[in-house]
């Protein structure tokens, strides 16, 4: 049974891949066909992983073996097949979106490739989930990061795609590095590239975990190192910006999760601190600086690092209470954490998708230029607004119960022994509770100026509806959301787990009782007249005099100026003499770049510095390379000689 | 079972019924204070009944959200009442009584109110959202230390068992503590309700407002239901305030007499406090909108020296 899933799944996915590329007709029916091949090999792979997730058993499947360590070996265990089921949930979606939306892009060549390298990038997270050894992992991983480099280059002729590009593969090529250092040292523990757990030696172990936290850390865009998230998410189109912020980057949790629990299943304490405090920094940094934007899909690649954030939030908390050995409250943490990343990977998918098609509506990116289109596309605005409550932690939604999780081993922080580290959990708590709040801040703003008042651009005006394609599939997320939200007490339950959670199906109940007898009861009292907005007589029709999204976020930036650092410039140019009567003038604000001034520029002259000095080295010349590789040989002989 | 339906169903409309009250109470002492006589105690009550009646008028630049903001802050505060008994404590129940989920449920509130407040295009609306947002976020953490120093003091996040200790007889006496912890609610209470330092409930300059630019577009039923939460939400934190710090005649049983004096008890102490507000909001000019965090500070503060004297004493 299984195997003929796997089979199937194998077969459907090649197909998907392999199909559009020999196919180079520009007609959608190939590009169709792989899609939906695509959609029922995950279908096949579906129903494997929901039978690991309820029963809580583990399959292994040896796809192919080439010599003693190196083979592809799959393992879904209960881990695993979570994660699986959350990339089939968000894919799923993404291709019923894409059904129409790569349909819809402008441009003219490449769809098909597109098409093809998005199945490949789907099909390879999976695998890297799946991974039984590391060198499997370390290649699915390459495949995963390829892929997507290749997909946010897809809009190549445009100027800022390419800076994007290379920021991402670097970053990524970056965290490669790290993994491989972790995973030698994990192999040279015992000659083994499974994954497995590592005999007790504690300085070595945080070897290992400092090496894997950064790989990991800079593929999940753990502030300091988010900067390639920015970029590259608005690059690339919206349905695989939606993959990367939703899954990718949770692929990456996925590796520290496996770290934490199964190579390295006794945790140190200060891992803990480290984590938390690394978790905590890219919260509420990410929200911050979310809030300053104006471009949709940069503002969702901040709010991305943000919610990496809360999830780390809850691994430093499960590592510090597993030190500290309080099991309950340890498990409690870890399962917030995962939760967290399932709900993030749908809201934060939902949003992308959305706010693709707003894209592609109103043909900018910049929420300034939109307004009102709640009107126009009515079905999109709505499960926009269902993505923003639900990341905004909202009851009754899936994003509240995964931030409710963590809070509530916050709350318990009391039971801990040492006084530093209580009120470092107290401050920390403190900042999740600004995040949280700030989060509401910035999507109260992106919603607003995107979809109420009044259109502030003729496209905006004009927007048109999505087509049924890119309703459905954010449709699909949508309701998830908020079934995993209402129903995640028995949820849990049937998964076996009985945390002290609220039954959120009780609550909403209530909430929509008394919204119900509210609204039974009010249906009559009174008439409804429907006039324009008052507005001291100024006519509001162009949109000129409503609130902009800077002017939303202008409270919280004076707030936080010492981070923000704003630099306000304006001159004016006067009629009169006594300079009176403004004529006209030019204003602009711009806001500090703290990590791409402070840290990413000084490293980036560092390099340029080195290698300015090792391409001396290099003069072209073959027989200057020969002495190199000479002297080279020569040193190593010496210092082999003199070692031994 | 039976005894947490009918401590919902007092809950929810003492809740409902009081709060008007209250307000009531605080606008007379404001008029007091000013030399005036002031309106009627139960004008509120009137206003409230007359608004639900009224035409409404709704911009035609707003959408759905603007209708349903109103619903939802009703409901959302409803379903929050079942948080904070006022009357009474059912016995072991766990499945209201959680201080975050109230919380969530205040800011679910919020968050639709904004977004009503930028529904009709209008820049006195975008304002308020703004700054109600604004605030409120920095107002958060404030909230959140308060509610995890009563955890470290108490031992639970649970309301209920909070109240439930607290009545015990002298909390004041065995924690001291509460003392510090309450004058930072109090802060909060104030912000939280919009009042003077913060906030000016009376006027529609657009110098001070916060909530009020986000409600001007509503009228009618739909301003009437707006302003029932907002009584409410006042009610629920001083409910708080009140059954911690001085929990005297609170009951923790349900029977006829115990929740007669219980009533009679909880409004006694919730028309003093409605005063000391009322004073407190005569007494001080309003500040200066970026000195609010300031203020807030200040209840951060007090919260956070709590902890440390609970985790360090």
């Amino acid at each position: 049974m299984i195997e003929t899933n796997v089979f199937f799944a194998s077969i459907f996915f090649g197909i998907s891949i392999i199909l559009p590329v020999l196919v180079s007709i520009s007609r959608p029916i190939a590009r169709r066909i792989s899609m939906a091949c695509a959609g029922l090999g995950l279908l096949a792979l579906a129903d494997i992983s929901l039978r690991v997730m309820i029963t809580n058993s583990a399959m292994t499947l040896n796809l192919a073996s080439f010599y003693k360590e190196l083979s592809f070996e799959l393992l879904i265990d209960r881990l695993s097949a979570f994660f699986i089921l959350t990339i089939i949930l968000v894919s799923l979606a993404v291709l019923i979106y894409s059904f129409r939306y790569v349909e819809h892009l402008k441009k003219k060549h490449g769809k098909n490739i597109a098409v093809s390298l998005m199945n490949l990038f789907i099909v390879s997270m999976i695998l890297v989930v799946a991974s039984k050894n590391l060198i499997s992992f370390l290649f699915l991983w390459e495949l995963m990061s390829i892929s997507s480099f290749f997909l946010v280059y897809f809009d190549y002729e445009q100027k800022t795609t390419g800076k994007a590009g290379m920021f991402y593969i670097i970053m990524t090529q970056l965290s490669t590095l790290f993994l491989i250092a972790s995973f030698l040292l994990v192999y040279s523990s015992g000659n083994s590239f499974e994954i497995r757990q590592m005999p007790q030696n504690a300085p070595m172990a945080s070897v290992i975990f400092i090496l894997a936290f950064l790989g990991f850390g800079i593929k999940a865009g753990v502030i300091p190192f988010h900067k390639w998230l920015p970029y590259a998410h608005p690059a690339a189109p919206s349905n695989i910006s939606a993959l990367m912020s939703g899954l990718m980057i949770k692929v990456a949790i996925y590796g520290m999760i496996r770290i934490l629990l199964t190579v390295l299943p006794k945790p140190l304490l200060w891992w803990g601190v480290l984590i938390l405090l690394f978790g905590t920094l890219s919260a509420v940094l990410g929200v911050i600086y979310a809030l300053k934007e104006h471009d949709i899909k940069r503002l969702l690649a901040y709010h991305s690092i943000e919610n990496i954030g809360i999830i780390l939030i809850g691994l430093g908390l499960y590592v510090i209470f597993k030190a500290s050995h309080f099991e309950a409250l340890a498990f409690m943490a870890i399962a917030g954490s995962l939760f967290h990343t399932l709900n993030h990977a749908l809201f934060k998918s939902l949003l992308f998708l959305t706010s693709g098609s707003v894209v592609m509506a109103t043909e900018t990116k910049n929420i300034e230029d939109m307004g009102g289109l709640i009107k126009n596309m009515p079905a999109t605005a709505f499960l926009f607004l269902i993505g923003a409550v639900s990341i905004s932690a909202l009851p009754p939604f899936n994003g509240f119960v995964s931030e409710y999780m963590i809070f509530y081993v916050f709350f318990n922080t009391h039971v801990l022994i040492s006084p530093f580290l209580k009120i470092l959990l107290v401050a920390s708590a403190c900042i999740l509770a600004l995040t949280s709040a700030l989060a509401a801040a910035c999507f109260v703003k992106a919603f607003g100026t995107i979809f109420l008042g009044v259109p502030r651009s003729k496209h905006a005006s004009s927007a048109q509806e999505a087509s049924k394609s890119m309703i459905i599939g954010p449709a699909i997320i949508a309701i998830l959301c908020a079934l995993l939200g209402i129903f995640s007490f028995q949820i849990f339950s049937i998964l076996g787990f009985n945390f002290p959670i609220p039954n959120m199906m009780y609550i909403s109940i209530v909430l929509a009782g008394t919204y119900l007898i509210f609204f039974l009861l009010l249906y009559r009292a009174s008439k409804i007249r429907v006039y324009e907005t008052w507005s001291c007589g100024f006519p509001l029709s162009n949109g000129k005099t409503e609130y902009t999204a800077s002017g939303f976020s202008e409270p919280i930036v004076t707030i936080f100026r010492a981070i923000y650092k704003p630099k306000r410039n304006s001159t004016k140019e006067f009629y009169d003499d006594s300079n009176v009567i403004v004529s006209h003038g030019h204003a602009e604000m711009s806001l500090m770049k703290f990590f791409e001034e402070y840290l990413y520029a000084p490293v980036l002259k560092a390099v340029d510095f080195t290698s300015g000095i090792t391409a001396r080295l290099q003069a072209g010349y073959l027989d200057l390379y020969i002495v190199y590789v000479f002297l080279g040989s020569l040193a190593l002989l010496i210092a082999m000689g003199v070692l031994t | 079972m039976n005894e947490l339906l009918i401590y919902s169903v007092l809950n929810i409309l003492a809740v409902i019924l009081i709060s008007p009250f209250f307000m009531g109470v605080i606008k007379k002492i404001k008029a007091w204070c000013q030399g005036r006589e002031g309106q009627p105690l139960l004008q509120q009550y009137y206003n409230l009944i007359k608004l639900l009646r009224k035409e409404s008028v709704v911009s035609s630049t707003s959408s759905w959200i603007t209708r349903a903001t109103p619903y939802v802050n009703v409901a959302a505060l409803i379903t929050a009442a079942l948080f904070v008994p006022v009357l009474f404590v059912p016995s072991g129940s766990t499945l209201f009584g959680n201080l975050i989920l109230m919380l969530y449920l205040l800011a679910l509130a919020k968050f639709f109110m904004a977004l009503a407040g930028l529904d009709a295009g209008s820049t006195f609306g975008g304002m308020g959202s703004s700054r109600e947002m604004a605030f409120s976020a920095i107002l958060e953490p404030v909230i959140i230390i308060i509610f995890l120093a009563l955890a470290f003091m108490f031992k639970t996040p649970n309301l209920f068992e909070i109240f439930r200790q607290a009545s015990a007889v002298g909390i004041l006496y065995a924690k001291p503590l509460l003392i510090l912890l309450m004058v930072s609610l109090f802060i909060v209470l104030i912000a939280e309700t919009s009042r003077v330092p913060v906030d000016n409930p009376e006027t529609h300059l657009e110098l001070t407002m916060i909530h009020e630019g986000m409600v001007l577009e509503q009228s009618g039923k739909y301003l009437g239901m707006m302003e029932l939460s907002h009584a409410m939400k006042q009610t629920l934190l001083m409910a708080v305030l009140i059954n911690i710090l001085v929990p005297i005649g609170f009951s923790t049983a349900l029977s006829f007499y115990s929740i007669a004096i219980s009533f009679a008890a909880f409004m006694a102490k919730g028309t003093a406090l409605a005063a000391v507000i009322g004073i407190f909001e005569s007494s001080i000019a309003k500040l200066r909108l970026f000195r609010l965090p300031v203020m807030f500070m200040v209840a951060f503060f007090l919260a956070f020296l709590t902890i440390i004297l609970e985790v360090y004493g």
